[in-house]
């Protein structure tokens, strides 16, 4: 009896599949609709790089999701610039603004200009009536890859089944083979939306040669396609979380630093079972976390009463705690159970706004001296171990090959403090220093003196 | 007809048996070193073994040499007479910021075998002139007692030595001498003389790939550091946390006289110059009422010897001028410390370890010299099997802070005679992870 079931399934699975599959160039052509690749062109001091990205549209006026990784955090919004929109398999692409990135997705949102709505549907049509549902294991799924600029990124079918579904933390499914581009669209066999395109993952390969005939391991990362996705329950509700600003902000910041994971046998250890939990390295000077009483070497065991779950890696318990943090606003509270020492204790906390961030740090490039110097902000106090209430001097941002700051020695990362002796107050009073200095042309020489690490350096940069 | 000036210059001069007596008697007290060292690398103990050469200084078996040749981790010395008989030596003392050692013969065992040896003179490094012919004696690639000629190149280099000895530090307090006299590895702890055959320097270092350029510690400096050495055993040097940096052309932005002052560039944290409120930018003018000329980099080794020299813990007085004005300080000297700790290594758990010195804190911006850090991990031991790595730092030991190594070793040696899981609070840059080690 228990034969005759399983052969009976595998039967309807099969006449299933086939049926599905006929179907396939038809659900196609709908679905590609809601798929663009996004261009745009990083512009410093000394270039323009243009970077492509897939992304996903998600709603009717034509706003575009991209995975966080499409754009590298290091880059201010200020530098982006000439976002453009391109339909699959046409050269010709339409201008696009960026709008930011959302802390909780860490998704980049893109909106498509007015002109190209009409060739747009969302993939929102493509849901499943009904409750939310998370694909089963070994079932069908589709979606949608993207090929190169030179070839008008002209749209192809990737196929695979679920292998795995993991949390991590999000639900992520892994299929058995590449199944979407990154940040590009997976559908099931009746067409409807199961999730969006993750990063991919790396895959480890034995790679022989003529000297190394043992082979060595090397890790592949495939760029283009993915075979993990965000399963589509991760998706839906965030759709909306479009950021009021290119930073994300107001940004929710408890400034508790360098979580760490507690594992299974430390757990053991601490005779916490079970429990999972994450080590807090530091807890950053003026931040909520400090207010609340929360000290460096805590362990935080739960939030709002509810334990931390466990994940398989641990560090995913990590993201875990960030995600729980982004998703709230400045002003909501978030009460931690702590573990310090032997004692259990718990701590109310309430969120504030995340203090500057280096990507809003104010810029001015100073061509003659050679380099671009940056607003000093709460992070750069933090990474120096220096005072945060007091944020003074301004960090050397680029510094131009063979540039007089250059030959006088002045590195990226350097902390000016003094210019020609003067201790620097504000990035607005270097500024105008650095400005006068720059249009004085009988002007030969200027010292500055930099913090670098534990050491400082008197520099004196010539000037031609 | 070009053949012809050589066939002239190998006939000129009376065929001579050596070139003076006190050359012969210097050759006959240079020795070959060999050195075995106990090493701790990836977690594991390891026997090295490496050449040097040096030079007897006395009757009474006194070796001078590099302290990359011989240095406290050494286990076993052996030297090798001029006579090529081979004889058992010690570590008298080291001092690794100017790179010296002293080992002593086992003069029981050369006496039973009545082996014999003469021993070098010290000449004037101060009198060198640039051009004058010197020779290196040694043992380049463990060739045994080979000459090599040269003439002194720089008789005042200054020479920023970024190696150090074995992670140690080596310190500005001399300049060099630079000899064109071939060099090589091996050579290293060998004597540079003139032709009389007197000791002028210690050669110590060559650019490896270039043309000749050697460098050798003076016996100027050598000197000094053999009374030490033979004293106590150690070099004392005093410590005021400044690192100078030559005025060249900066007078006129700090408005100083030219051939006046040393600019401070950096000062270091909780240093005897930070407590007394010197600052990078500072310019010394004098110090305990001795005028200061810090212009050029070659000016900056003998103030720092200046200052070295100081008894640790006396009083120096300080004249500096900050913006416009003049400013005098007096600050207690500290003693020069090293930022190696001591090291020791693990069998049970496979993890090499030094103790955190207050130099390394300093460096790295760590709040306090609590702890050990791991200097390698043995592959499938425990330490490796639960994560930890070469760079971390052990601050803690089920729940109990690391001030020193003995704590360590105390619960490495429990855990070796009952095994049990151990918990670590490990630092990884700034993360604080938590770790159990476990049989």
């Amino acid at each position: 009896m228990t034969r005759l079931a399983l052969f009976l399934a595998a039967a309807a699975c099969l006449t299933g599949s086939r049926a599905r599959a006929a179907d396939l160039p038809a659900l196609w052509t709908d679905r590609v609709k809601c798929t663009v690749a996004v261009e745009y062109v990083t512009q410093t001091e000394l270039e323009r790089r243009p970077t492509i990205a897939y992304g996903t549209v998600v709603d009717s006026a034509g706003t575009i999701i991209l995975p966080s990784a499409s754009i590298d955090l290091r880059v201010s919004p200020k530098q982006m610039r000439d976002f453009k929109v391109y339909l699959p398999g046409d050269p010709e692409g339409s201008p696009a603004d960026y709008l930011g990135r959302d802390a909780f997705t860490g998704w980049h949102f893109v909106r498509a200009s007015p002109s190209i709505l009409g060739r747009l549907v969302p993939v929102t049509a493509f849901v499943r009536p009904g409750p939310t549902r998370e694909p089963e294991l070994a079932a069908l799924v589709w979606g949608i890859g993207l090929r190169n600029k030179d070839e008008d990124f002209t749209p192809y079918i990737l196929q695979s089944h679920i292998a795995l579904i993991q949390s991590l933390p999000q639900r992520t499914a892994i299929a058995q083979q590449e199944v979407s581009g990154p940040g590009l669209p997976v559908f099931d066999g009746d067409g409807y939306f199961v999730g969006i395109g993750a990063s991919s993952f790396g895959q480890t390969f034995l790679e022989f040669s003529g000297s190394d005939r043992g082979g060595s391991p090397i890790m592949l990362v495939n760029l283009e396609e993915s075979s993990a996705f965000l399963v589509s329950g991760e998706v839906l509700p965030y759709i909306g979380r479009v950021p009021h600003n290119a930073f994300g902000r107001p940004l929710a910041w408890l400034g508790a630093y360098g979580l760490e994971p507690m594992d299974r046998e430390v757990a053991a250890f601490l005779k916490l079972q079970s429990q999972s939990g994450a080590v807090v390295s530091e807890v950053l000077e003026g931040s909520p976390a400090e207010k609340a009483g929360l000290k460096a070497r805590d362990i935080i065991l739960g939030v709002d009463g509810k334990p931390l779950p466990r994940f398989r890696p641990d560090r995913v318990v990590v993201d875990y705690v960030e995600r729980l943090i982004a998703e709230r606003v400045p002003g909501d509270t978030m009460t931690l159970s702590i573990l310090r020492g032997s004692d259990r204790m718990e701590l109310r906390t309430v969120l504030e706004d995340e203090p500057r961030m280096v990507r809003e740090a104010d810029r001015t490039y100073f061509e003659r001296i050679g380099f671009t110097a940056r607003e000093f902000v709460y992070g750069d106090a933090i990474a120096r171990h220096a005072r945060t209430d007091a944020l003074t001097g301004v960090v050397a941002h680029l510094v131009k090959p063979n540039s007089p700051a250059d030959l006088a020695g002045l590195r990226p990362d350097d902390w000016i403090k003094e210019i020609d002796g003067d201790e620097v107050q504000d990035f607005a009073s270097a500024v105008e220093k650095l400005s006068a200095i720059e249009q004085d042309s009988h002007r030969t020489e200027t010292v500055f003196l930099v913090s670098r690490g534990s050491d400082t350096a008197v520099l004196r940069i010539k000037l031609r | 007809m070009a053949a012809l000036p050589l066939y002239f210059a190998a006939g000129i001069g009376p065929a001579r048996a050596s070139m003076s007596g006190g050359f012969d008697r210097l050759l006959d007290s240079v020795v070959r070193i060999d050195v075995s060292e106990l090493n701790i690398e990836e977690g594991a103990r390891r026997i090295d073994a490496s050449i040097g050469s040096g030079v007897i200084l006395s009757q009474d078996g006194l070796i001078l040499t590099n302290a990359h040749v011989a240095g406290p981790k050494a286990v076993e010395i052996n030297v090798t007479l001029s006579n090529l008989e081979r004889v058992g030596a010690r570590l008298i003392g080291w001092d690794h910021w100017t790179d010296l050692s002293l080992l002593r013969i086992n003069l029981d065992d050369a006496k039973r075998r009545g082996l014999t040896f003469k021993h070098a003179e010290f000449g004037d490094s101060d009198k060198l002139y640039v051009g004058e012919t010197v020779y290196a004696v040694g043992t380049p690639h463990g060739l045994t007692r080979t000459v090599t000629r040269g003439i002194i190149s720089n008789n005042n280099r200054y020479f920023e030595d970024t190696e150090g000895v074995d992670g140690y530090e080596t310190g500005n307090f001399n300049t060099w001498l630079q000899t064109d006299a071939a060099i090589n590895p091996g050579n290293s702890g060998g004597p540079l003389v003139t032709e009389d055959g007197r000791v002028v320097g210690i050669t110590s270092r060559a650019y490896l790939g270039a043309n000749n350029l050697g460098f050798a510690i003076p016996s100027s400096t050598a000197k000094k550091v053999v009374v030490g050495l033979v004293h106590d055993g150690s070099i004392t040097r005093s410590y005021i946390g400044i690192e100078p940096k030559a005025l060249q052309d900066l007078e006129g932005f700090y408005d100083v006289a030219t051939n006046t002052g040393m600019l401070i560039e950096s000062v270091e944290s909780d240093s005897p110059a930070a407590t007394a409120g010197l600052r990078a930018g500072d310019v010394i003018l004098s110090i305990d009422g001795k005028k200061i000329d810090g212009r050029f980099p070659e000016q900056l080794p003998p103030i720092q010897n200046l200052v070295a020299s100081e008894p640790v813990g006396s009083p120096m007085v300080l004249t500096y001028k900050r913006a416009a004005r003049e400013e005098t300080v007096t600050l207690v000297t500290a003693k020069l410390e090293s930022r190696m700790g001591e090291e020791w290594v693990s069998d049970t758990w496979g993890i090499g370890l030094r103790k955190v010195s207050r130099a390394y804190a300093r460096e790295n911006q760590l709040t306090d010299d609590t702890g050990v850090l791991v200097i390698g991990v043995q592959s499938g031991f425990p330490a490796e099997v639960a994560g930890l790595a070469r760079g971390d730092i052990i601050t803690k030991i089920n729940q109990n802070p690391v001030g020193s190594l003995d704590v360590v070793k105390a619960v490495d040696a429990a855990y070796a005679a009952k095994p049990a899981a151990t918990l670590f609070e490990v630092q990884r840059e700034r993360r604080v992870s938590l770790v159990v080690l476990k049989p």
